[in-house]
């Protein structure tokens, strides 16, 4: 297994602090390209109006998910070794609930938000400030929620080691529902024009 | 002005940045961390390591050095985003929003709509680029769990949100 | 653009389809059971003293209790660690990592810990530091030992000389536990802190 290269060795501390800005770039790039640096764009999903959201997510999630599985298969990269962000089921709920409603005010998200701002646009400026006060409240305020945001942690969990059935048919599962998604998305952007 | 991409093209996109990460350097991206670092080194340097503000922060237990990359990140993606829109002559100074609504109001609900984000985020672990895009290709329950939670938010009170948007 | 977009679909649809017939392996969590299962989890005390002795480079060697307990005595180049830390602190991932505590039983959870957190070359003292204490540093030979006992006990001497220990022969068969050398579990009477009682008073 040749990669992750930064964990077997190929590329040290300072290669991967310099990949940061360039991956960065990239992400940004296709964002604003997508579209995703225009609230009213994204805040068009939830009126099923445009669903570019939802075409640009799940479409980026497919190829990132299918990617890694085969690459991991064909020996050339090592999923074990890949950081898999931690569950903690209730502030993720709770949190993605409070982030849902904080994305339907906005209309922008925190990368689409740097987007946005840097091509000027107000209120991407607006929504990095707020996002920054946020946070700010969150620090002030932690001793009081400190048991709950460490509450229900379930470690680096997969679905796959959750459900116990193997990581290929997890993937097959996702990618069939997200191309039927793409499908009923185009279904309903066709009938609202 | 040129017109935007094709969705599918700029998901493939963002797909294979997310793949190159994995492989160059073992995680993938994120937002809302780097606000975080950010959030808690302005108020360090205001009034010192020990106001309540940084404190939690700092003995959160997950101060790693994760997140420094994160900020570097960020600024890439600003810089992606600047270089698209001006290649693409969209650069413009100007407040997008719905037909509804004028320019205050919007300013006021970006804002408002920032500061739930930013709790949302830190209380998640992250945001639609950490949690919903690299933990959901990566199949972390968490973070599908963020984002059923966020997107059936979003839907469920957006007859709320009408007059910002339509 | 359509037909692009169905190429792209039923690609997508084929690759995923196609990682499900492909992936015959269990998930990792069944690999840790078939691993556990099959002794690979652990280790034994004279093996990690083999190792400590061949200045095994990479080796790492985390204590699990507390910091005052392993203030008192701990096993010679072992570092502290604690539960929380397996699960989120990065250690070098070159080099066998090697887990102890006072029993089995947090050395086995943060095994858990750390294997799903993808570390491979990770191990654990099942009987914990008192596997240490009663094979390697005071190896005990009973009085009326069986040969192979003798051999085994003697190369244990080596052993608990080179950690400044201290070998007890002609010991009452009561207080040597049982499969002593077989490496089963299976612990006498004696708890650790005794032990390790015994040991401060010899002045160590």
């Amino acid at each position: 297994m040749t990669a992750p290269l930064s964990e077997t060795g190929i590329i040290g501390a300072q290669g991967t602090l310099l990949a940061a800005p360039v991956i960065g770039f990239a992400f940004g790039w296709f964002l604003e390209r997508g579209g995703l640096g225009s609230a009213p764009k994204l805040a068009g999903q939830f009126y099923f109006v445009d669903l570019t959201v939802f075409k640009v997510m799940f479409s980026a999630l497919l190829t990132a998910m299918l990617g890694a599985f085969w690459l991991d298969f064909f020996g050339v990269l090592d999923l074990e070794l890949v950081y898999i962000p931690e569950t903690f089921v209730l502030p993720q709920a709770v949190g993605g609930a409070l982030f849902g409603a904080g994305f339907l005010l906005g209309g922008l998200c925190p990368g689409t938000s740097c987007v946005a701002a840097a091509a000027g646009r107000l209120d991407g400026i607006a929504v990095v400030c707020g996002m920054l006060a946020g946070v700010f409240i969150f620090n002030s305020a932690f001793d009081w929620i400190a048991e709950f945001y460490a509450s229900t942690s379930l470690g680096p969990m997969t679905l796959t080691n959750m459900l116990g059935i193997s990581r290929g048919a997890v993937v097959a599962v996702i990618a069939i529902a997200a191309v039927a998604g793409f499908t009923i998305a185009t279904r309903i952007e066709d009938t609202r024009s | 002005m040129k017109r935007y991409s094709d969705p599918y093209f700029a998901g493939i996109g963002i797909g294979l940045v997310l793949l190159a990460s994995y492989v160059v350097v073992g995680r993938g991206i994120g937002a809302s961390g780097a606000f975080a670092s950010i959030a808690a080194a302005v108020s360090a340097s205001v009034s010192g390591a020990t106001s309540p503000a940084t404190a939690p922060y700092l003995q959160d237990g997950v101060r790693s050095p994760l997140k420094d990359w994160l900020v570097l990140e960020l600024v890439g993606v600003t810089l992606g985003g600047f270089t698209s829109a001006w290649l693409a002559g969209r650069m413009r100074i100007d407040v997008e929003r719905g037909p509804g609504i004028g320019s205050r109001q919007r300013i006021a609900a970006a804002f408002s709509g920032g500061i739930f984000m930013g709790l949302g985020a830190k209380l998640a672990r992250g945001c639609t680029s950490g949690q919903a895009l690299t933990g959901g290709a990566l199949l972390s329950v968490g973070s599908w769990v963020f984002i059923v939670s966020c997107f059936a938010t979003g839907y469920l009170l957006a007859p709320l949100a009408r007059r910002l948007w339509r | 653009m359509n037909r692009i977009h169905c190429v792209l679909g039923l690609t997508a649809a084929a690759l995923g389809l196609g990682a499900a017939a492909a992936d015959f392996r269990p998930a990792a969590n069944m690999i840790v059971v078939a691993q556990t299962e099959s002794e690979h989890d652990h280790i034994t005390a004279i093996e990690l003293a083999e190792r400590i002795i061949a200045r095994e480079t990479g080796l790492q060697i985390l204590d699990l209790r507390s910091l005052a307990e392993f203030e008192q005595f701990h096993i010679p180049s072992a570092s502290h660690a604690t539960l929380d830390e397996m699960a989120h602190r990065p250690f070098p991932r070159d080099g066998q990592i090697v887990l102890y505590s006072e029993d089995g039983t947090h050395s086995a959870q943060a095994w858990k810990l750390m294997r799903l957190r993808g570390y491979r070359n990770i191990s654990f003292l099942r009987e914990g530091i008192y596997e240490w204490i009663s094979r390697v540093h005071e190896p005990r030979l009973a009085a009326d030992a069986t040969a192979a006992e003798r051999d085994d006990f003697k190369r244990a001497t080596e052993f608990s000389r080179f950690f400044g220990g201290v070998p007890l022969s002609d010991v009452p068969r009561s207080e040597v536990p049982l499969g002593y050398w077989t490496g089963s579990a299976n612990k006498t009477s004696v708890p650790v802190k005794q032990a390790v009682e015994k040991i401060r008073r010899r002045g160590c």
